[in-house]
């Protein structure tokens, strides 16, 4: 019989696995939902913002508070670089949607390769923001951190709720997501709204990556592995709005905890791709995808 | 003529190559070439001509050296018998993979494609009495009639191989499979209703492409001596994307445009050594940027009709669409 302490602890760690994925998978859907790319780039934000924490803490010694926004403006600049240069040339002449896809492979290539010429290929230690001493909370041992993770994944849920749904850009944004065509025909700058959606994503790219930093450690290497998790929270979601995305992200971490935890370790991956396959056939368009459809 | 120019010329510098250089290692890469050459070609097939993007081409490229290895280790297959098999194994499995999964479409089917080549690659990695693990399988020197094939003859073998397939490419796409295809890939609904079995011909096209991904895999696997779990891993789909996109997307010569840029480019960019990644990229970006048609879409006019992967308003479509179905 499960203890109600072992599956707070699996829920727990599930939870915080699964907010990082939540947050690239719901950062892939904004942009997706713009432009109609997947953008294969997004989880080397989670890496430059990982590592940047590491430039800015560490080598220059910046306290926490100003070295945030410092990590948040570097990768911000990096979403608008991929707009700018690969996104919107390629869409200007034209290219397959293939081509697209594979133009911002080359940016994580890019940017994979420049952050081995700042960082090197070592793993590095990424400096914590919050506390990582463990907490005990009603029985249940946590870090600061951990929560600092889940509770700003709710944050982003609630900005992102509240800047679609409640004001006019979000409406614009929405807008460009059901046809780029007629909403510039309704007076929206659709290319405004594209770059906001690499730019906003690519800061909560970064956003998931300080905080992952300290669990996972920052390496060049790692924002591939990322990018995949949160293109697997998109597709196990359903690529209709960000929220699918993020509730496929959680679907993951809970999954992963709990194959982990009851089923060999060793095969935990294989499973857990066996399972999405399956859900997959189950709901071909996400486990949100009709539910987007009809309550849009 | 016009369209059959490149083709020629193709023929004409792979049969004169042998002559030209002379090293072993420009010859390995010449059949690296026509390897790739011949797995762009399945998903030209898939993707180019029927529209369905799979990202797990690299599972049965990695099959069909496996099931080609093992038959040779634990059966001492001759060579004929054993790419049978691999062939076999992978077509098989293809069958039994694309039933339930071509219901799905555009990203949902990339992914669900990704999940099984992952699956693929992680059974590979684990299930080390069999597989040989990480370290992967040593295969046997090629033996053809009693005869062991030497650096040439397998580059011959492998170009022989490549032509066959190109040309098993162009009918394909000449004969009503193709017109079928081209007809899934613009509409399935309209597709349907002009009688076309869209079902068959989705299931039959990923057929062809994992007998294609198989032989591109038993053929890396004779080169390279060892097959391992990198044959699945993701890079390899990487590469089969980069050299279609490069070569230009269902076109009939991009293949092998593609696969010698995806071959020949590293070669040149070790030098740079830190700066590899980085310059990769960069090169990757500019060149995509500046010829988004491919290499190919330099002189092929009449290549096959492209089509968006992405439908205007996917979230709601690919939900209707799922539920017609």
């Amino acid at each position: 019989m499960v203890s109600l302490e072992t599956l707070a602890v699996l829920v727990l760690s599930g939870l915080t696995n699964g907010s990082v994925y939540a947050l690239v998978g719901l950062s892939l859907a904004m942009t997706y939902g713009a432009s109609r790319v997947i953008n294969f780039a997004q989880g080397e934000f989670v890496m430059l913002g990982a590592l940047s924490t590491v430039l800015f803490v560490t080598t220059f010694s910046l306290p926490m508070s100003i070295s945030i926004p410092l990590v948040l403006f570097v990768c911000a600049i990096g979403g608008f670089l991929i707009e700018r240069f690969a996104y919107r040339p390629l869409i200007k002449r034209n290219a397959d949607p293939l081509t697209v896809m594979i133009g911002t492979l080359a940016c994580a290539s890019i940017m994979t390769g420049g952050a081995l010429l700042v960082w090197g290929p070592n793993q590095l230690f990424v400096p914590n923001a919050f506390s990582l001493n463990s907490i005990s909370l009603a029985g249940i041992t946590s870090t600061p951190q951990q929560l600092a993770i889940i509770s700003c994944f709710a944050i982003s849920m609630l900005v992102i709720w509240l800047l679609l749904y409640r004001t006019h850009f979000g409406l614009a944004i929405r807008a460009v997501g059901v046809d780029p065509n007629i909403s510039k025909l309704m007076g929206i700058r659709a290319e405004r709204v594209i770059a906001f959606a690499f730019v906003f994503s690519a800061v909560v790219g970064g956003l998931a990556g300080i905080l992952v930093g300290p669990f996972l450690g920052g390496h060049v290497a790692m924002g591939l592995v990322l990018t995949i998790k949160g293109f697997m929270a998109v597709i196990l979601g359903g690529m209709g709005s960000p929220f699918a995305a993020a509730a496929g992200g959680i679907v993951i971490g809970l999954l992963e905890a709990v194959v982990a935890y009851y089923g060999s370790s060793f095969y935990a991956e294989p499973i857990i791709f066996g399972l999405i396959l399956v859900t997959m056939m189950v709901r071909p368009a996400g486990l949100l995808g009709e539910w987007e459809a009809t309550h849009k | 003529m016009r369209n059959w120019l490149p083709a020629i010329l193709i023929l004409v510098l792979g049969l004169a190559l042998p002559v030209l250089i002379h090293g072993g290692f420009q010859l390995r890469l010449a059949m690296l070439i026509c390897i790739y050459a011949i797995f762009g070609m399945g998903f030209n097939i898939l993707f180019g001509l029927g529209g369905q993007l799979s990202l797990g081409q690299q599972a049965f490229f990695a099959l069909g050296a496996y099931a080609f290895a093992l038959v040779q280790i634990h059966f001492a297959a001759p060579l004929p018998i054993a790419m049978l098999a691999g062939i076999t194994v992978s077509v098989v499995v293809s069958l039994v993979v694309a039933i339930p999964v071509l219901r799905l479409r555009t990203h949902y089917l990339a992914m669900a494609t990704l999940m099984f080549a992952m699956i693929v690659h992680d059974v590979a990695v684990r299930w080390t009495g069999f597989t040989g693990g990480s370290s992967g399988l040593q295969v046997p020197p090629p033996v053809l009639f009693g005869m062991r094939l030497e650096r040439i003859e397998i580059y011959y073998f492998i170009f022989a191989i490549a032509v066959v397939a190109f040309l098993v490419q162009i009918f394909i796409k000449s004969t009503h499979i193709g017109r079928a295809l081209q007809a899934v890939k613009a509409d399935e609904t309209a597709a349907s209703s002009l009688g076309v079995n869209v079902v068959r011909y989705k299931v039959s096209a990923f057929m062809l492409a994992s007998v294609f991904s198989a032989v591109a895999g038993i053929l890396f696997a004779i080169v390279s001596r060892n097959v391992d779990p990198s044959y699945s891993n993701i890079g390899m789909v990487v590469n089969l994307l980069t050299l279609s996109v490069i070569g230009g997307l269902a076109s009939r010569v991009g293949p092998f445009f593609g696969a010698a840029i995806i071959v020949l480019a590293p070669q040149f960019l070790t030098g740079l050594q830190e700066y590899e990644t980085l310059i990769y990229g960069v090169l990757l970006l500019l060149f995509i940027t500046f010829l988004p048609r491919g290499i190919a879409g330099l002189f092929e006019r009449n290549s096959m009709p492209t089509l968006a992967l992405a439908q205007p308003n996917t979230g709601s479509t690919d939900a209707a669409k799922a539920d017609s179905t």
